[in-house]
């Protein structure tokens, strides 16, 4: 048999040009996003079978091993500025609530009262001087304790240990809010590693909400997660994009259990033809530079890196700062899979970040959180807060490329639950998939302990 | 019908691709040297390349015809190279645009300029011989609303005014000047190609309108391009053509 080899024949593949797109060169990146290509690992060619996504017990091993396992994105930290502002997040069957602490500090701890289990809080966001269970008027501090139980007299057992909630692990880190639901995590940046390189020189902190929508989805929550881990579909479900993105061109890199591709954006697919005219959505990146494409006197071919060369010479004078970021970052899409479950689009200008979390119950359904958020440039004032929506999917718009996304999720989900689907035929542009299956069994399974036939 | 083209002279600016190309390419065919250029000299090798297949003189070098003395100096050097010129058919263009001013100087300078200096350079070779046939490119977004209020449509709109002047004025001297308005074309690598890919909606609205149910080809817009240039069409003169399928619901009277 034919040796694996991965990777592609960028002349091979159903296009119409070759294409040779420059990229940085390694050397000159410094202490600013790595670029070099990671070794592709050798995960095979086996089928990864149907039956993880809708598979109750499948669903119950993920939570047993993954989901109280692992470090998980929790929210912004400039949406608990203030002492007592908190966030309430769920995931599965478990809340928890985020709170800024008087100190500055940050605490984590489950959103439920530890007398009858009533949830303290409503999913969503909030300033509080203390948690009041409205049930009985138990109340906690914002650092968890409880701070009054009514009539505690009436407890010949006293209050519940500790009089507190149990303490959960949180951090913050690149303006995001994390928490585990396990106190005995690993230390997050062990987790995070080699993140912090890759997005520090984003810094999300100069960014402010723009989108902030959850959406529930008939879907697994890894049948998103696939979606957004492959370039391949932008062939079949974006057709439009072709005019927009290099989608045969992509750099994957896999890091050990988190991964990342490349695109160049402000780029034409070598799957059509060079157009002579400057595509709509080009031109609007052009626009959001600060360019007038009617100036522009070069190839369409050339637009990528002009735009790279105008961000670097005028980002400065518009209150950007781009110094820590190579210049294909001014242009491309570099995409990121934090595992399990946060895939993250960073752009010089903005983040759009897709939360995925499981249903707390059915395999067949999971909430997916669109967080969008744009650079204020410097010495403009900061935008309101957006408001969060949420809906079904189906009920509103969430844009045209996620909704090409999304109308096709469900019917992916009913037909990976066929007899006749053993499982997901996975190509090399897919590599990324089975990278995120692979580092989800080794949580599942232990590391390397997989044997046939487990799902 | 003989469009007596064998052996005649003809320079076509912007010929690397779409409706000129395939004008190069039918001319070629009926035995026309030619000269052509378009601003990539990759683009340019390519064309003269595949078109020297047919047999005849093929020369092509790029060309900028937004630098007047660039472009007068090719302009020079393909009528020597020719040794003289039968037919010019200039496709300059800028596309289309709108929202900036600096839209309107560039369809000045390619939509209009490109066609006026291309004329000019030519046109006292043709005195010379007596004889000629220039084609200008207009398009049917200058006789129905397309696009919005956009400098190209306005600016191809001075073709059709100039051309039919130019025919009145130089017919003493034995040249020929038409117009012709093409409407949409689509062709792989044109802006119909695009529009298809990344506005579907809006691209299967036009073809609703498209009384045959499709877009042109370049290659049916060509073969109007060349009656009008060629010896056949001997007798028209300041006409204005539309070559759009039915597409345009105005009559033209």
């Amino acid at each position: 048999m034919k040796r694996h080899v991965m990777g592609w024949d960028a002349a091979a593949m159903d296009v119409k040009r070759v294409v040779d797109v420059p990229r940085v060169d390694p050397e000159t990146t410094g202490n600013g996003t790595p670029v070099e290509k990671a070794p592709d690992p050798e995960l095979g060619t086996a089928l990864i079978p149907a039956e993880r996504y809708y598979s109750p017990e499948f669903m119950k091993l993920e939570w047993e091993r993954v989901w109280t396992k692992v470090w998980l994105l929790g929210g912004r930290s400039d949406d608990i500025r203030e002492p007592g502002d908190y966030i309430c997040t769920d995931i599965g069957k478990e809340s928890v609530l985020i709170v800024r602490q008087v100190d500055g500090s940050v605490r984590c701890f489950p959103n439920v009262c530890l007398h009858r289990g009533n949830r303290l809080r409503p999913e969503g966001r909030g300033n509080a001087e203390n948690f009041k269970c409205m049930y009985h008027h138990w109340t906690y501090g914002l650092d968890g304790k409880l701070e009054h139980i009514p009539d505690i007299c009436t407890f010949f057992q006293g209050g519940p240990p500790g009089m507190t909630a149990t303490p959960l692990p949180c951090v913050e880190w690149n303006s995001f809010v994390w928490f585990s639901l396990d106190p005995e995590v690993e230390p997050f940046d062990d987790f995070i590693a080699p993140m912090r390189q890759h997005l520090e020189p984003y810094h999300p902190e100069r960014m402010a909400w723009k989108r902030d929508i959850t959406v529930e989805w008939d879907c697994n929550w890894k049948t998103s997660v696939d979606a957004f881990n492959e370039t391949y579909h932008v062939q079949g479900i974006h057709p439009q994009l072709k005019w927009y993105l290099d989608d045969i061109n992509v750099q994957i890199d896999c890091y050990g259990k988190h991964s990342r591709y490349l695109i160049p954006f402000a780029a034409i697919s070598p799957r059509v033809a060079m157009p002579s005219q400057i595509p709509p959505a080009i031109h609007e990146i052009m626009v959001n530079a600060g360019m007038d494409p009617a100036e522009y006197e070069g190839r369409v071919s050339d637009i990528r890196r002009d735009v790279q060369l105008f961000k670097r010479e005028h980002g400065a004078e518009q209150g950007k700062d781009y110094s820590e970021l190579n210049d294909d970052q001014l242009t491309d899409d570099y995409h990121y899979l934090i595992f399990p479950n946060i895939s993250v689009n960073v752009h010089a200008d903005d983040i759009m970040l897709f939360r995925q979390r499981p249903h707390a119950s059915d395999p067949n359904k999971m909430y997916y959180d669109i967080w969008m958020f744009e650079l204020v440039p410097e010495g403009e004032e900061w935008p309101e807060r957006v408001r969060h929506q949420r809906f079904r999917h189906g009920d509103k718009t969430i844009g045209q490329v996620l909704d090409q996304d999304a109308f096709n999720l469900p019917t992916v989900q009913q037909g990976m639950q066929s007899d006749h689907f053993p499982g997901l035929w996975i190509g090399d542009q897919e590599l990324r998939i089975r990278h995120f299956h692979s580092a989800l069994d080794d949580y599942i399974y232990g590391p390397g302990k997989k044997q046939p036939g487990d799902i | 019908m003989d469009l007596g083209l064998a052996g005649k002279k003809a320079i076509l600016v912007g010929a690397a691709r779409g409706i000129g190309y395939a004008v190069a390419e039918v001319l070629a065919r009926e035995g026309c040297d030619i000269a052509l250029t378009a601003r990539s000299e990759d683009s340019v090798k390519d064309a003269v390349a595949e078109l020297s297949k047919y047999g005849t003189r093929v020369v092509g070098k790029p060309a900028n015809a937004r630098q007047p003395d660039e472009y007068k100096a090719w302009i020079e050097w393909a009528i020597e190279e020719l040794d003289g010129v039968d037919i010019l058919v200039p496709f300059t263009s800028a596309g289309s645009g709108m929202g900036t001013e600096k839209y309107w100087y560039n369809a000045f300078e390619l939509d209009l300029m490109g066609a006026v200096r291309a004329v000019e350079g030519v046109v006292p070779t043709m005195t010379e011989q007596g004889k000629g046939s220039i084609v200008l490119i207009a398009t049917t977004s200058v006789l129905e609303a397309m696009g919005g209020p956009q400098p190209y449509n306005a600016l191809k709109a001075s073709l059709v005014t100039w051309g039919k002047q130019l025919a009145l004025f130089h017919g003493k001297d034995g040249i020929r000047v038409n117009v012709v308005s093409p409407g949409p074309i689509e062709f792989e690598g044109g802006n119909w190609d695009m529009i298809k890919g990344t506005m579907e909606k809006f691209y299967n609205a036009q073809l609703r309108q498209q009384p045959m149910g499709r877009l042109g080809r370049p290659d049916e817009v060509a073969k109007a391009i060349v009656f009008l240039a060629s010896e056949a069409a001997s007798w028209c003169n300041g006409s204005h053509l539309v070559v759009d399928g039915g597409y345009t619901n105005r009559t033209h009277f």
